[in-house]
């Protein structure tokens, strides 16, 4: 009795301020993964790379859109976005206090253009992919001549693409999309 | 004591439970709990079949050092005593009934909390063949607080905001894309393929964190400072931080930088 | 109670194991075997007959030493045409090894012969098989439905290939509980509590019925998988390798990281990838830290079910610290999130190598005054000493686990017997106890304790560097193998194959709890009601819900349901016991 009396007068006051002071993480804390849609080029990488489908992704034809959606009532923090994300639109903040009243609240989402192909029409890939793919491919070193024409392979979907057999730039856009994960 | 019913889904063999319903009288006096609880709120966990992630977290935020009962917020052994149900996991087949007995057990009005991301919409069995995919499903839900387990900070803050104590922060987002909406090249000043393959290596060796995190560093002193005094700014760097496993990953860094700009640097 | 160590600093061989035990087979049994393939320097997979299959089972597990820690079915025949069962056997007298015997089983004829006759051990794993294959295991004596819930279709099989939807969610066929509950000792003198599904001692909701003889309990049963959530099935389906190490973690929130562990293991073993250094070293570390947590719950638990709620308080207090380190090493308190096939996701750079190192300090330090509190209280040493003994002969025959085995005179350690991660380079000791009480499994966790705080200074003191991820590897189809974790419970067995859709094509995850609740039944018996809780406990199953306890007279067949409180303050107070009303 007398060993836990002491035991309990050398550790004091142990509880934690919070909420009346900032609750204290280390800085390795994963908290809530804070969104940028400005930066999302809408690939998908993170909705593939999802464990719990937090993430998922609706493309809708008939519009020439594609959702995407975070829900992060699902969420496991475990940071896969962040890892697979080619543009770091996608950060996991140290944001914890995440509790809601109305279920809608839980859902973030973001609407993007799809790029409808320049042969078939067809709506095939998110606008602002390619686009960042042809700024890398400038980055990359790219003549303006040379970007004239991969604008226009760009903007035409895989089935026209094949049967044109412009398989190597095809390939040469998904190697840059990838660029993130490996 | 009324069960839920099921609903069938034509065409994919899936049924989905209905709702417990709530009564617009009981609904009343929820608000009016709400109101009165404030510093003594009985909790009662049930949990519906997850991890056990989230008893562990609930263990901590009513032990010493978060300390709930600071908020008159006690856990209590039985449906009977509670004001405040929590409903853990993502109510397995087998827990549905179990959970249901124990929600009908708790005298009206209650609040029903979801707590964890499996609670809140399954988590990550939320659509396996033998769960029903959150508490939602099977009773009305009026607070979510999510998280993977939700922290114990995070659960005094999902109390306090049940409680009225705290305000939610939390707004759900809508973003449609904006006219000339475009995505930021990651340090443009540097050649792509120094930078991605800084980045890979940087990764492989100290994991997509303190690896980012590092390198982004290295590349912005590479477009900051001559690739001649590369060296002595790494140097500062290094000494600064004292620590040996850095200058191993940096030391490599150096030595992927060099490799790439023999290389040439058109190769990605 | 007497006390051995066993200290293993290294086990160098680098030649293949087994051989000889597959020798022995052919030899005692020169009909049985039909092939044999090796996945890795220790594990060995022998095809034998059908018909031969309890025997060679038998023969290895009580002539050669082994265990049988997983036993499972498999749906091949996409590949072959039969489904093929696996009884993995971990031989650990002599060369330590894995062999895992392998049988076919023609779909026309959905039956085998059952092991449970003749290794208990098997019981479980085979009711499994019955529930997820449609296998029928011939001449088990318990044939009662195991994982699936009372609510599913009689004859839908999630595992087999063809059978349904990962998601398909048939309609329920009963809203009550149907499990019926075995009484071998009682008779109708005897009364019954049930406890739970929701209730205060278990890691997933458990219902346990207590047949009791006044105080005294004759036997008991227990409906475990309320939380079967259908994850073998999701992971060959929805999801890729990568996403399976975080489905695994959440197959307990306390032995998370080890889950992940053993089943990045399994493809790793499979595909022999070489996992760097450094990444085997944090996930040992992390491994052990994860132990820590864990033991401090358990040793917090132990002072609450015994009525000692101030110790309790204390041991949770410095638990906190357990999970701090946890938080600054991988940034989850819960050691979640940091598995890949090939490595790890984060490393431990200087500053949090030197804050981990004085954090274990800080709490090595309390936990040593509080443990020399935990045993000088008056009525710990009455509690525990001679309580829910597991007597040495019933580990024996069903393959226990963990401290649970540990304290009852066996030095079973997967670390030891089978090292992995950084197992073989980091020291480990394996604690044992002959009096196989609550105190021994107690004063196991201690040691534990003490012995991980330990290695992980060594761990810290002793990195080796380079990266922490492999990417150099490529998927194959069909291969498979075992991995395994000492968690902090015992050991956690998977087994995994390889599809041929970046896909597993199986995975089988067998959790170290599984392999103890079969022995819970012979550790309640004969003690009193008022242990039952304690007893649970030290089995450390972690703990949930609370509901409440059903004393059923089956004498005057009447049932009185009275709140679990009631239950646990008799287990604390040990007056006014409920059965009296």
């Amino acid at each position: 009795m007398l060993k836990l009396l002491k035991i309990v007068k050398d550790a004091g006051e142990v509880t934690i301020k919070y909420p009346f002071a900032p609750a204290n993480f280390t800085p390795a804390f994963r908290g809530k993964p804070e969104y940028n849609p400005a930066q999302c080029i809408a690939c998908s990488a993170c909705a593939v790379a999802c464990p719990a489908n937090a993430l998922t992704v609706e493309t809708d034809l008939e519009k020439g859109t594609l959702t995407w959606q975070f829900f992060v009532g699902r969420c496991i923090y475990c940071g896969r976005c962040e890892e697979v994300c080619p543009t770091r639109a996608i950060v996991l903040s140290q944001n914890f206090e995440l509790a809601v009243f109305n279920k809608e609240d839980l859902y973030e989402r973001a609407t993007f253009k799809l790029c409808h192909c320049l042969e078939c029409g067809r709506p095939f890939a998110p606008q602002k992919q390619i686009d960042y793919a042809l700024a890398l491919t400038a980055q990359a070193g790219a003549g303006a001549d040379e970007m004239e024409t991969l604008k226009i392979q760009f903007a035409i979907c895989p089935e026209c693409k094949r049967r044109n057999h412009l398989n190597d730039h095809l390939s040469t856009l998904c190697d840059l999309q990838t660029s993130g994960e490996k | 004591m009324t069960m839920n019913s099921f609903k069938y889904i034509p065409g994919e063999s899936h049924y989905v439970p209905e709702q417990a319903g709530v009564d617009a009288a009981v609904a009343k006096f929820k608000t009016a709990l709400l109101h009165r609880l404030k510093r003594s709120a009985y909790v009662y966990r049930i949990d519906c079949g997850g991890c056990n992630g989230c008893e562990i977290e609930i263990f901590a935020s009513i032990t010493a050092i978060f300390d709930a009962e600071r908020f008159g917020i006690k856990v209590v052994p039985s449906p009977r005593h509670a004001d405040i149900l929590l409903f853990t996991g993502a109510v397995t087949r087998s827990m549905r009934m179990p959970a249901l007995r124990a929600f009908h057990g708790a005298p009206d009005p209650k609040i029903c909390v979801s707590y964890g991301a499996c609670g809140c919409g399954g988590g990550i069995f939320h659509d396996m063949y033998s769960v029903w995919g959150g508490s939602d499903k099977i009773v009305p839900i009026d607070l979510y607080i999510p998280g993977c387990p939700p922290t114990p900070q995070a659960t005094i803050y999902g109390l306090a905001v049940a409680l009225g104590l705290l305000e939610q922060k939390l707004k759900g987002k809508n973003h449609v894309e904006e006219e000339g909406e475009g995505a930021e090249l990651i340090h443009p000043q540097t050649p792509l393929d120094v930078r991605v393959r800084i980045e890979r290596q940087a990764r492989l060796l100290a994991g997509y964190k303190q690896g980012r995190e590092i390198s982004d560093r290295f590349v912005n002193l590479l477009e900051t400072h001559k690739l001649t005094s590369l060296k002595r700014h790494v140097q500062e760097w290094l000494e600064e931080e004292n620590d040996p496993r850095l200058k191993e990953i940096v030391g490599q860094l150096e030595k992927t930088l060099h490799a790439t700009l023999k290389g040439g640097s058109r190769s990605a | 109670m007497t006390q051995s160590a066993e200290t293993t600093q290294n086990k160098p061989n680098n030649g293949d194991l087994g051989a000889q035990y597959v020798a022995d087979v052919r030899q005692r049994f020169p009909a049985a075997v039909i092939d044999e393939e090796r996945q890795t320097r220790d594990q060995l997979t022998i095809t034998v007959k059908l018909e031969y299959l309890p025997e060679v089972v038998e023969y290895l597990y009580y002539k050669k030493g082994g265990w049988l820690p997983v036993l499972f079915g498999n749906d091949e025949r996409t590949i072959h045409g039969n489904y093929a069962i696996y009884y993995a056997l971990s031989m650990e007298e002599g060369e330590k090894c894995w062999i895992v015997v392998r049988a076919l089983v023609d779909p026309a004829r959905p039956e085998f012969p059952s092991v449970t006759v003749k290794v208990p051990a098997a019981v479980w794993g085979e009711r499994e098989i019955r529930d997820m294959f449609g296998l029928t295991p011939a001449g088990i004596p318990d044939a009662r439905r195991l994982v699936l819930p009372d609510d599913w279709p009689e004859d839908l099989y999630p595992l087999r290939k063809d059978s349904m939807d990962y998601r398909q969610r048939p309609a329920p066929t009963t809203n009550s509980e149907t499990y019926s509950f075995v009484n071998d000792l009682g008779d109708s003198h005897n009364r019954i509590i049930p406890i739970g599904p929701m209730h205060v001692t278990s890691d997933e909701p458990g219902h346990f019925r207590l047949f009791v003889d006044g105080e005294n309990i004759v036997d008991a049963d227990y409906r475990m998988f309320y939380v079967h959530r259908g994850m073998e099935k999701t992971a060959e389906v929805r999801m890729g390798y990568h996403e399976i190490t975080f489905l695994a973690e959440r197959v307990c929130g306390i032995c998370g990281y080890a889950h992940s562990i053993a089943y990045a293991n399994t493809i790793e073993n499979a595909l022999d990838i070489k996992v760097p250094p450094r990444a085997q070293w944090i996930r040992t570390l992390l491994l052990e830290s994860e132990r820590l947590h864990s033991h401090l719950l358990n040793l917090g638990l132990v002072c609450h079910f015994s009525g000692f709620d101030s110790g309790f308080q204390q041991f949770f207090r410095v638990r906190e610290k357990s999970m701090t380190i946890a938080e600054m090493l991988t940034g989850s308190r819960k050691t979640y999130g940091l598995n890949l096939i090939g490595g790890i996701r984060r490393d431990i750079l200087e500053t949090a190598r030197k804050n981990t190192i004085a954090l274990l300090n800080e709490m090595e330090a309390e936990v040593i005054t509080l443990i020399d509190m935990l045993v000088n209280t008056t009525n710990f040493e009455q509690r525990t000493k001679g309580v829910g003994i597991l007597d040495r002969k019933v580990a024996r025959d069903y393959s226990p686990v963990g401290p649970m085995v540990r304290g009852s005179g066996f030095k079973r350690d997967v670390r030891l017997d089978h090292p992995y991660a950084a197992y073989a380079s980091v020291p480990v000791t394996a604690f044992s106890f002959d009096s196989g009480d609550i105190a021994a499994r107690v004063m196991v966790r201690v040691k534990e304790f003490f012995d991980s705080t330990a290695q992980c200074r060594y761990i810290l003191d002793n990195m080796p560097t380079g990266p922490v991820l492999t990417e150099d590897f490529a998927y194959k189809p069909y291969k498979y193998a075992l991995g395994h974790t000492e968690a902090p419970r015992g050991e956690d067995v998977h087994w995994s194959m390889t599809g041929n859709n970046q896909k597993v094509f199986r995975w089988r995850c067998r959790a170290a709890t599984y392999a103890n609740w079969p022995v819970l039944r012979y550790a309640l018996q004969g003690n009193t009601v008022s242990d039952a809780a304690l007893i649970i406990g030290s089995l450390d199953p972690c703990y949930s819900c609370t509901d409440r306890v059903t004393l059923v007279d089956v004498k005057k067949r009447k049932v009185t349901t009275v709140p679990y409180k009631d239950f646990e303050r008799y287990g604390i107070e040990r007056k006014r016991s409920p059965l009296a009303k």
